[in-house]
């Protein structure tokens, strides 16, 4: 890839705004505005990896929630067994990708909606799995299967949000990386016509298989992460569809297969979390609903909707004949 | 037979596919009792402008009037209802379903239900092998065999017009000709026919009228037998003069 | 061994009779997915909202939970021809991902609306006779299990005369067979598929009732059961109401069997595994077209 001048400039943009990030914390912004680029960083991580999947594979996943939650129990089996939770958090990373290749037999041999559904079932089966499975401490630890997590003294809580910045803005260079490979070019033929596209000569089952890979990857570093912030998992917790809910709801209204639209999307909704924190009980039901009004009214996403907007299209041409 | 009175009247039709045009500005003509033909190659809109009749396609120009009452934008059940039934190409039938079946839920309209029975006699007498074959699943019918019952189903729903599309496509000539002589026993009860064909020849000697499409335009119209004579039809459709 | 056969033959039983439920369950799945090609994912918390309105009924009222299926069942349409009509069919215009995702949306709303007004406290529906077993060659067989059973002979059988005797049953099944082609038979194909996911709102009413006596239901078990929905629909193939029924007596009598072996806090897990396994192995049923 190379260095074209308007990518240096986007480039030294992207720079200049993460080591801005990384001093917030150094230079004593209130501990919200803190949580608030934390979360956008985690969520982030989870919406760039779904528009990943829907948007440029078309894969509905609903399973992502599995990845993030054996991530969180990875964790626990490390930090309680006295190991290194730098280790651990390699370790959830494997995990979740092995695990992502075992599913896939089952789920990559259905089409669009059964995909859709059977991917629903894995976080539900695994959150029975843990409910039933104590797999560290005895009877009285875990009771209703919640964890705390140990180890954690060290950890200052300002390396876990650099971490998560790490992430965050890592997703953002995979998802560069994979648009711009060879991966992305197949996949981008393969969201225009599935049929063409393989008998061009493209591996669909392997482009797909190595999407959700690497999807399973980072949303696992990003529930690794989350979980050490929150220093607790439980099995309604870790596999919650409020987690699906959210990557979702976010590429969703930033506009889905944009790369910005995920972007756009989760700096709303972690507004609209902080916004709703009070009210947790409607939340949900608040963001379901939003969810339906957008799909209906506005399906293309903020993104999309402005990419057809004359002024974008004028803007753009601005920049690009400016940089180049 | 043919009266003076008009029946149909698409007034400069232009008809999209998605984004691409396929139709410019047609206008056609049809009084009640008439059988006309619509003939073009393939792509030249021919199916494109039965289902801008039916409804299927809304025009973004133009109007389609009925018996004086305009549907170009009705919704494809309103104007079965109304009498304009289509016998869709590729013999378009429920798969599933008994020939029985099939014919059956073409009385669905509400005009169609009451003269259900009527319709059954007239259908089974103008295609005996469909009461033979009543109780057989359509898919495992023959392709002449399951034209007949596109037809019939279409009947079924009491019709004033009847839409054919490529009804011979694919069809052995003697059940070509049967079909032919079903459409003239239709006819003669009064039934007005508009049906597209790509087989011209054929199709001269059957119809009354004739418009001839060509990539989405009406390039020559008129009667037929006049049109058999014509210099430019028989060095365009049939090669030599 | 005799004592091992004999102690199968309450699973085995009950799981035949269980397997009744399930297909009523799973009928309101496969007629949207049949004739629409649309998994509702929120299927399941439909049956529950039969569940909890019939729960709030009798608790207010004190009826007989059947009975207040004079109010359920239209209510349940009415809902059900609303999804479609104002949501569904304009979702479908837009793309194939558009339907699922508004009812995911759908889906989280309902289970939070459970969670706010009834608490994620578990409920259940009690009557005389909810409690009640009688024996049968030993085993004890309780009269709700049964029940189940009867009601879903009734209900498959309804309603396939309804789809085969009825213009609009007919209609249904010709828009599911080429929906083009019934349009130009006169049917009123959007309207036909609001009515077909009514007739799905009503099926969910039935077996919310029954699922209400038979089960303890919670906010989220929605899920589960569009999971065992899924099952039994995959399993018995579609456009077949025989299937269906077949299909929820395989999932009922693995549920059963399942819990004998395994004790009963796995036994979700072993349906979502064979679902599982089943949807790797054999996506179009035993029975598909």
């Amino acid at each position: 890839m190379e260095l074209t001048p308007l990518r240096f400039v986007r480039l030294t943009l992207l720079f200049a705004a993460v080591a801005l990030l990384a001093i917030f914390p150094l230079i004593g912004l209130p501990k919200d505005w803190i949580l608030y680029i934390f979360l956008f960083c985690v969520y982030l991580a989870l919406a760039n990896m779904w528009n990943l999947l829907c948007g440029y594979c078309g894969l509905i996943s609903l399973c992502q929630t599995a990845f993030i939650g054996l991530a969180g129990y990875t964790l626990v089996i490390f930090t309680w067994n006295g190991l290194p939770i730098s280790l651990g958090i390699l370790c959830s990373a494997v995990v979740a990708a092995v695990f992502a290749v075992l599913i896939s037999l089952p789920l990559f041999r259905l089409r669009g909606i059964y995909f859709a559904i059977g991917s629903l079932i894995v976080p539900d089966a695994l959150r029975v799995v843990f409910l039933l499975w104590r797999p560290v401490g005895d009877k009285i630890h875990g009771k209703g299967a919640g964890y705390m997590l140990k180890g954690l003294e060290d950890i200052s809580m300002t390396h876990i949000y650099w971490l998560a910045i790490l992430v965050g803005i890592g997703s953002i260079f995979i998802m560069r990386l994979i648009l711009s490979s060879k991966l992305g070019m197949g996949l981008a033929a393969i969201r225009d016509n599935d049929t063409a596209a393989s008998s061009s000569g493209i591996n669909i089952f392997r482009l797909k298989l190595c999407a959700f890979v690497i999807s399973a990857i980072v949303s696992a570093l990003a529930g690794a992460i989350f979980f050490m912030f929150d220093g607790y998992i439980a099995p309604t917790g870790g596999f919650n569809m409020k987690w699906t809910m959210t990557m979702i709801l976010a590429t969703v209204i930033g506009g889905i297969s944009t790369e910005e639209g995920p972007m756009i999307g989760t700096v709303i909704i972690v507004f609209l979390h902080f916004v709703l924190a009070r009210y947790a009980g409607i939340s949900l039901v608040i963001q379901g609903t939003l969810l339906i009004i957008i799909m209906l009214l506005v399906p293309q996403g903020i993104m999309g909707f402005l990419r057809k907007t004359r002024s974008y299209q004028s803007l753009l041409r601005l920049l690009v004949r400016g940089a180049g | 037979m043919v009266s003076e009175k008009r029946m149909l009247k698409a007034d400069n039709i232009d008809a999209y596919y998605g984004n691409l045009q396929v139709l410019w500005k047609i206008s056609v003509e049809i009084k009640v009792g008439e059988i006309v033909a619509i003939i073009g190659s393939n792509g030249s809109g021919k199916s494109t402008f039965l289902n801008v009749i039916s409804g299927v396609i809304h025009p973004p120009r133009g109007s389609i009037l009925f018996e004086g009452t305009d549907i170009t934008s009705m919704d494809p059940f309103q104007i079965v209802g109304l009498g304009i039934s289509q016998v869709p190409e590729g013999r378009r039938i429920f798969p599933d379903m008994t020939v029985f079946e099939n014919l059956r839920i073409g009385s669905y309209s509400r005009r169609a239900r009451s003269k259900r029975e009527e319709n059954f006699e007239r259908v089974y007498r103008l295609f005996p092998v469909l009461k033979e074959r009543r109780n057989q699943i359509a898919k495992t019918l023959s392709g002449g065999e399951r034209q007949m019952m596109a037809i019939g189903s279409a009947l079924m729903s009491d019709p004033k017009l009847l839409l054919l599309d490529e009804m011979s496509l694919g069809l052995s000539p003697l059940v070509v000709n049967e079909l032919y002589r079903a459409l003239k026993e239709i006819r003669s009860r009064g039934i007005t026919i508009i049906f597209v064909e790509q087989n011209v020849r054929r199709t001269l000697t059957e119809a009354e009228r004739v418009y001839i499409l060509e990539t989405g335009r009406v390039v020559l119209s008129g009667n037929a037998e006049t049109l058999r004579e014509e210099e430019k039809v028989k060095k365009a459709y049939f090669g030599t003069h | 061994m005799h004592e091992f056969i004999a102690g199968l033959g309450s699973p085995l039983i009950m799981g035949i009779l269980l397997g009744g439920l399930y297909a009523v369950i799973a009928l309101g799945l496969s007629l949207v997915f049949g004739v629409m090609r649309l998994i509702n994912v929120a299927h399941g918390d439909l049956v529950i909202f039969g569940s909890y309105f019939a729960y709030l009924i009798v608790t207010l009222t004190g009826i007989d939970p059947v009975l207040s299926l004079v109010a359920g069942i239209p209510v349940l349409f009415l809902i059900g021809f609303a999804i479609q009509k104002f949501l569904m069919a304009r979702a479908f215009k837009q793309s194939m991902e558009a339907p699922l995702i508004i009812a995911f949306g759908i889906s989280l709303v309902l289970e939070n609306a459970y969670q706010i007004i009834f608490s994620p406290m578990s409920r259940g529906i009690s009557t005389s006779y909810s409690m009640k077993s009688f024996i049968f060659g030993g085993i004890y067989i309780p009269i709700v299990y049964v029940l189940n059973f009867i009601v879903a002979l009734l209900v498959m059988v309804s309603l396939h005369a309804f789809l085969k005797r009825t213009y609009l049953g007919q209609a249904i099944i010709a828009a599911s067979q080429d929906a083009v082609a019934a349009q130009l038979m006169g049917i009123n194909t959007p309207r036909i598929f609001a009515f077909t996911f009514g007739i799905a709102g009503t099926t969910a009413a039935v077996a919310g009732v029954f699922l209400g006596l038979t089960f303890p239901f919670t906010p989220i078990s929605g899920i589960s059961f569009l999971i065992i929905a899924f099952g039994v629909v995959i399993l018995g193939g579609l456009g077949s109401v025989l299937g269906t029924f077949i299909g929820g007596i395989i999932l009922g009598l693995a549920q059963t069997l399942g819990a004998h072996f395994f004790g009963s806090a796995a036994q979700m897990l072993i349906l979502d595994i064979m679902v599982l396994v089943i949807l790797a192995v054999r996506p179009q049923g035993l029975f598909g077209r």
